[in-house]
């Protein structure tokens, strides 16, 4: 059986190096794995979505409606941006935090009584669809590790922690080492680390995990 | 993207996006000169090449247009050197006129090109089947479905090429070119560059008149060979041919025919013929594989290309058989296919219930509609935003004074101007149609046209309409908005760029230099940023009674990023001082940043890691309560 991840964020957020990192681990593994990725027309702030699929059953780089295992989603509304893509009880991986996009902005500013989405809002609706829902702090975890740009590797942190996932801990650490900007090696490095911890107390008590540390 | 195992001589195995595999395959068949005009889904052909370049000794342009780029590579061919050129099928449309006549005079050295459909209009204009190019021009067609195969077939494409002395077209689709997989790297030698002396290959590529009746005969018959020789083609597969079901599937949509029958429970119970010589087509191959067939299943994205030609084989190989397509509406020529739609299609051929997915989105939609579209739009610190606040302030100013405006956009960033909350264009059609289109209306209608096109569009197809409209003295104002790269594609480098291809020195090519010799009276040249100063600029264009053009300039602001990075320069955000603030929110009104949001306290927040610091939404604010951050030193 294939495992099917359906990644999703905003245009800036490094989806594309998150699944070259992934891809390139498990090909050090030696998985087979296959991706079909989606970045639209604008550089940042557009909607990025990537289907990835590791086994040797999976064929076709888009994953079928309701058969994604997981969904990792660097921005919250993504989450439900894409949720016909998950499984009924899949696992959802997201984080907490919202980018408002100018034309949500635009509406409060212009009719009284319009309010942001919020997190609390996006799971609520995603409770309908599944309970194994982890609200990851990235961005405050990518600050912690000294670089705000590493949210993409936090969640590649928590990833890692899965039973299901099937990229060796050495190859993915070999991986971003290899694919991130030399300056950024450590800090993306601690970054990985403190997804797997925060993967560890949000979502370990939800679904299965490797080892705990 | 991992560039070390495109470069690598080792064998092995790689995760590669197909349009590095396409690279790499054309690496091993020693390819001496490339040449492209960035385009989605093919720009990571030309950045990977671009990347690449200090490791080989091939050449490599980026050119102004894709005719160029494919006439650069048939200079090359004509003097027996590999050369490969990749372009989507609506810049194709621009290098048709060379394409053409290619098929005629035909090549030396292998050329191959690549052309990407983007069914489903992710990222152009038009839903273009560019398979059609290829019995259009004669010219013989491979279709890959993944990256291996796609390295696979500009390899074998290159041998083509040399041995039938013709281009030969890679096709591919959006979900094959950004599709990424496990790619086998084979080790390759790479012969030294060396210039020939044309004197000695003692041949001429001509066609006209009487010698292209000649060659219009030779490619007939040329084209005859290739049919027969792709009967017996590695690149169409035949499996599990005891079923009296069968599909005929090409490019991504064989990889969705697996899925589906995986999902239906199929798989091994119906017959497949995979076809990857897509003209001309194994007409034998096909003949043999439904001849005794019941029900054949046609699964091709967009025009029914495969399916007419399957009509006609049937006719005479096997009358009584059923043809599932889009001719019995199984399927649609409209947007891209995946694997539900085309299990949806197989079940509906063999009777059988398939996986309800329909249900599936429906549920997902009323989920899903509490959250926000979130539209392309301008980054933040994007100099076009800045561009068209004065513009709009511009426009405001001249309607009170009675002057109405037409707005004319083109192909570019600058493009995001058609989405919401902004949606201001009149037109958009293709690259440098504004200009062109602007001259028309200035016969037809009463308000002022208003054009604007970026700089890499002004290069690649706007200048020779600009010259029409002097000529004619046709009187409209264009916005020239000079970012110094091709932003859009990924910030590839033009001639208003100080670079070329693999980040070498170039010599920029002057937009104003360009305007003023044909002629262009009324040109200003302004920092995009300075939002006030160019109200007045963009008024008086306006008003000017002729021809205007205002070269609004500012670098991309991500490329910008990436050259304060390099020089290590601080990107220093700036924030809203809530002491100051009376909400006026100017800065949010017309500006619409991604960086901005509104607080709990209903006042405008600014987001320090999105924030690029271009300052100019605080030369907005009435108040001046937008400030830089204190940089600690």
């Amino acid at each position: 059986m294939s495992l099917n991840i359906f990644i999703c964020g905003v245009g800036g957020q490094g989806l594309v190096l998150l699944t070259s990192v992934i891809g390139d681990a498990c090909a050090k593994s030696g998985k087979k794995i296959i991706t079909g990725e989606m970045y639209g027309l604008s550089q940042r702030s557009g909607t990025v979505s990537v289907h990835l699929r590791i086994g040797e059953d999976a064929f076709s780089p888009l994953i079928p409606y309701g058969q994604a295992d997981i969904i990792i989603a660097l921005e919250a509304t993504e989450a439900l941006r894409y949720i016909e893509y998950l499984k009924k009880d899949g696992i959802i991986l997201m984080n907490k935090r919202i980018m408002h996009p100018p034309i949500e902005t635009s509406k409060i500013i212009t009719s009284k009584g319009s309010k942001y989405i919020t997190v609390e809002d996006i799971v609520s609706k995603l409770k309908n669809w599944t309970t194994n829902i982890a609200v990851v702090e990235a961005l405050k975890l990518a600050r912690e590790s000294g670089n705000v740009n590493t949210e993409n590797t936090v969640f590649l942190g928590c990833l890692s922690t899965l039973e299901i996932f099937p990229a060796e801990e050495s190859n993915i650490r070999e991986s971003i080492s290899e694919a991130v900007p030399k300056k950024t090696v450590e800090q993306n490095l601690k970054a990985f680390e403190l997804g797997k911890k925060s993967a560890h107390d949000a979502l370990c008590t939800l679904v299965k995990c490797k080892d705990t540390p | 993207m991992v560039l070390k195992d495109v470069i690598t001589k080792e064998n092995k195995n790689a995760f590669m996006l197909c349009n590095e595999a396409i690279v790499r395959g054309a690496l091993e068949a020693d390819v001496k000169v490339v040449a492209f005009y960035p385009g989605a889904p093919t720009s990571e052909v030309l950045d990977t090449f671009s990347d690449a370049l200090g490791n080989f000794d091939y050449q490599m342009e980026i050119t102004t247009n894709e005719k160029v780029a494919l006439e650069v590579c048939a200079g090359a061919s004509f003097a027996g050197l590999r050369s490969l050129t990749a372009m989507k099928s609506v810049g194709a449309n621009v290098a048709s006129d060379t394409l053409f006549v290619l098929g005629y005079t035909g090549v030396r050295g292998g050329l191959v090109l690549v052309i990407a459909d983007d069914p489903h209009a992710h990222s152009s204009q038009s839903e273009e089947d560019g398979r059609f190019f290829a019995p259009n021009a004669y010219l013989p067609m491979l279709e890959p479905s993944s990256p291996q195969e796609a390295k696979d077939m500009v390899k074998k494409a290159f041998e083509i090429s040399e041995r039938h002395r013709v281009p030969v077209i890679i096709r591919t689709v959006t979900r094959v070119n950004h599709q990424s997989g496990i790619v086998r790297l084979e080790t390759f030698e790479r012969k030294e560059f060396k210039k020939v002396k044309w004197k000695e290959l003692k041949e001429e590529f001509t066609t006209l008149g009487e010698v292209a009746r000649q060659k219009k005969l030779k490619m007939l018959e040329r084209t005859a060979r290739l049919a027969e020789e792709f009967e017996d083609s590695e690149f169409n597969i035949v499996e599990n041919r005891d079923s009296d079901v069968g599909v005929i599937a090409s490019s991504v949509s064989y990889l969705y025919v697996l899925e589906a029958l995986k999902m239906l429970n199929l798989h091994g119970k119906v017959g497949i013929l995979k076809l990857g010589t897509t003209f001309p087509l194994p007409k034998n191959v096909i003949k043999n594989f439904i001849r005794d067939l019941k029900k054949v299943v046609v699964a091709e994205e967009l025009s029914p290309y495969l399916e007419k030609e399957i009509y006609a084989i049937a006719k005479g190989t096997n009358p009584s058989l059923v043809i599932f397509g889009k001719y019995s509406g199984t399927f649609s020529e409209a947007w891209e296919y995946n694997p539900n739609l085309v299990a949806k299609g197989i079940a509906s051929a063999m009777g059988v219930e398939y996986p309800d997915y329909e249900s599936v989105i429906r549920e997902a939609k009323q989920l899903k509609a509490i959250i926000p579209d979130r539209y392309p739009t301008f980054c933040a610190g994007c100099p076009h935003r800045a561009t068209f606040v004065a513009l709009n302030q511009a426009l405001r100013i001249q309607a009170s004074k009675g002057q109405e405006h037409f707005f004319a956009n083109d192909i570019g960033c600058y493009s995001m101007w058609v989405f919401p909350p902004i949606s201001q264009s009149d037109t958009s059609l293709c690259m440098g149609a504004s200009v062109g289109v602007a001259n028309g209306l200035t016969h037809a209608i009463e308000e002022r046209v208003v054009a604007a096109v970026g700089d890499s569009t002004f290069y690649h197809a706007a200048i020779p309409a600009l010259i029409d409209a002097v000529h004619n003295g046709n009187k409209f104002t264009l916005l020239i908005l000079d970012n110094s790269v091709t932003a859009m594609t990924g910030q590839q480098s033009n001639p208003s760029t100080e670079f070329t291809a693999g980040w070498k020195q170039g010599k920029k090519v002057s937009i104003e230099g360009i305007c003023k010799a044909i002629g262009v009276e009324f040109l200003e040249i302004v920092d995009s940023y300075d939002v006030k100063n160019n109200v007045e600029v963009f008024r008086k264009a306006l008003e000017f009674d002729g021809l205007s053009v205002v070269i609004s300039r500012r670098e991309c602001a991500l490329y910008g990023d990436r050259n304060k990075r390099r020089r290590g320069e601080p990107i220093v955000p700036f924030y809203v001082d809530k002491s100051i603030c009376k909400r006026p929110y100017m800065c949010l009104r017309t500006f619409y940043c991604p960086a901005y949001d509104v607080d709990e306290d209903q006042q405008p927040h600014i987001s320090p890691e999105l924030c690029d610091g271009c300052s100019v939404c605080s030369k907005l604010c009435p108040f001046q309560s937008i400030k830089r951050t204190e940089v600690k030193t």
